[in-house]
């Protein structure tokens, strides 16, 4: 525990004094929303909807940081760190793959609950934003996107042979996710061909899981996307450890 | 006797070309190893298949009686290694380093009278990135005591150190050699090797063409100066001769 909350500390220094984590994990997500409060400010999200745009826009928005933090951060800091030989250096201490693991997951976990709260905090105090489900849901629910979206960062990163096929594996799966899955632009407005593509990607799935919680909607549905998220984390999180190269 | 190293014909190919080829070592507690030869002649391998870094095709070893890839956390509480190449994160100061470092070991050494030993107080604070190529290699090195190790591996120790640094750096290893430390070195000095090591053995492309100690190499040899016996036995027997 002393070794990982040590590890922890100076890994999270080292992120922040490279502060592109802290430009698309906490600054982008909540300028985003401001940008789509000042466009929608109350507006429903639809003629004769009970909630705001805002409040429909928010699970979306939420779960950029995992996806910046996922998709993108995760993959490339460990080929990174295979890359420059720091893992190899590890192989030849006590150090386990899973403690370096668990420090990246953490970290990006943490970024992840900041911007969450960040974009709460504003869509709350600015924008009228108000949760009709309930809290404990959304959090569960935007816990169980973290881990699955984290679980396909991890495997990018685990068995990635280098830095370039990271960064192009990142690329591929997080902007078509970023864009198609209603984080920017939102699902519901998107053409049908568009949300059938975008339905297979596990981002779109989480998100509507999300919506549903902060919506308060029936839970009806709802049993295939939680199936498909759970079933991507453990299909990732399995493949990683069975995979795992230091060098 | 105890052997804290015992590798047996430990074979590695890539490809078609033979990296190392039945390497065979045995070390005593306190005895300190030189492995020479050029670059590509198997050095580096032979270390990594010793830690168990790389898999080698043929061959066991075994380190302070353990197989150092099944019992890899065990094995390296207690054996440090220093490789050829310094790899650090970007950004990571000296102090952090050697903090999380120290983190990995049940009983650590004090870092700070580690750096203070090979000249580095006042590095710190400093980012690892802004030392001198000398001053990593001696940062490393003291990671690579951190744990306190009763085994060493050192991949080209003194490469890139000035030589006031490289005669303080050959007495701390003596000093601690004289406290029991084992230590596995690779070198393209043969004042370096003169110096430190007990037994030497000298590879090329994969095959040990020498074991034994720096007098018997020479002795072996129709030469004065180790320098000649490692031509002699690197290049063909016959060119040296004539010489």
């Amino acid at each position: 525990m002393k070794t990982f909350r040590t590890i922890l500390k100076t890994e999270c220094k080292l992120s922040l004094r490279g502060m592109d984590m802290f430009i698309f994990a906490i600054f982008m997500p909540v300028t985003i929303f401001i940008l789509l409060g000042i466009i929608y400010k109350d507006n429903p999200a639809f003629d004769g909807a009970g909630y705001t745009f805002m409040d429909q826009s928010f699970g979306a928005v939420s779960t950029i940081a995992i996806c910046a933090g996922g998709v993108m951060g995760l993959p490339l800091v460990v080929s990174d760190y295979r890359k420059k030989h720091i893992l190899k250096r590890f192989q030849v201490t006590p150090a386990s793959p899973i403690l370096i693991l668990a420090v990246q997951l953490t970290i990006y976990a943490l970024y992840s609950f900041a911007s969450l709260i960040l974009v709460y905090s504003v869509g709350v105090i600015f924008f009228g934003l108000h949760l009709k489900g309930s809290l404990l849901i959304y959090l569960a629910t935007y816990l169980l996107v973290m881990i699955s979206m984290f679980s396909i960062g991890l495997l990018v990163g685990g068995i990635a042979p280098d830095i370039k096929a990271a960064g192009a594996a990142a690329s591929i799966l997080y902007f078509p996710m970023i864009i198609f899955s209603g984080a920017p632009l939102p699902y519901e407005i998107m053409p049908v061909v568009l949300q059938k593509f975008s339905d297979f990607m596990p981002l779109t799935q989480g998100i509507k899981l999300l919506k549903a919680a902060a919506l308060g909607s029936p839970a009806k549905e709802l049993f295939l996307p939680v199936l498909f998220m759970g079933a991507t984390a453990f299909l990732c999180i399995a493949l990683t450890l069975r995979f795992f190269r230091w060098e | 006797m105890e052997f804290v190293i015992k590798a047996e014909k430990l074979t590695k190919s890539y490809g078609s070309l033979i990296a190392l080829d039945q390497f065979d070592l045995s070390v005593g507690r306190g005895e300190i190893w030189g492995l020479l030869g050029a670059n590509g002649a198997g050095k580096s391998t032979a270390v990594e298949c010793i830690i168990g870094t790389r898999k080698a095709d043929y061959g066991t070893t075994a380190i302070l009686g353990m197989d150092p890839q099944k019992d890899r956390k065990k094995v390296f509480e207690r054996v440090g290694v220093q490789f050829q190449e310094n790899s650090y994160q970007d950004k990571i100061r000296v102090s952090e380093l050697c903090e999380t470092t120290v983190s990995l070991y049940k009983n650590p050494k004090d870092p700070k009278l580690l750096l203070h030993q090979f000249g580095l107080s006042d590095k710190l604070n400093a980012m690892v990135s802004e030392l001198s190529g000398g001053q990593k290699q001696r940062l490393f090195l003291v990671l690579a005591l951190i744990p306190g190790p009763e085994v060493i591996f050192l991949d080209e120790l003194t490469t890139g150190l000035d030589v006031r640094a490289r005669r303080d750096v050959w007495n701390r290893i003596l000093d601690l050699k004289e406290n029991g430390l084992t230590v596995v070195l690779t070198s393209h000095f043969m004042d370096e090797v003169e110096m430190l090591c007990d037994k030497i053995m000298i590879l090329k492309n994969g095959i040990t063409v020498f074991r034994g100690t720096v007098p018997e190499a020479i002795s072996d040899s129709p030469c004065t100066k180790l320098e000649d016996a490692y031509f002699y036995f690197t290049e063909g027997r016959s060119h040296n001769e004539n010489v």
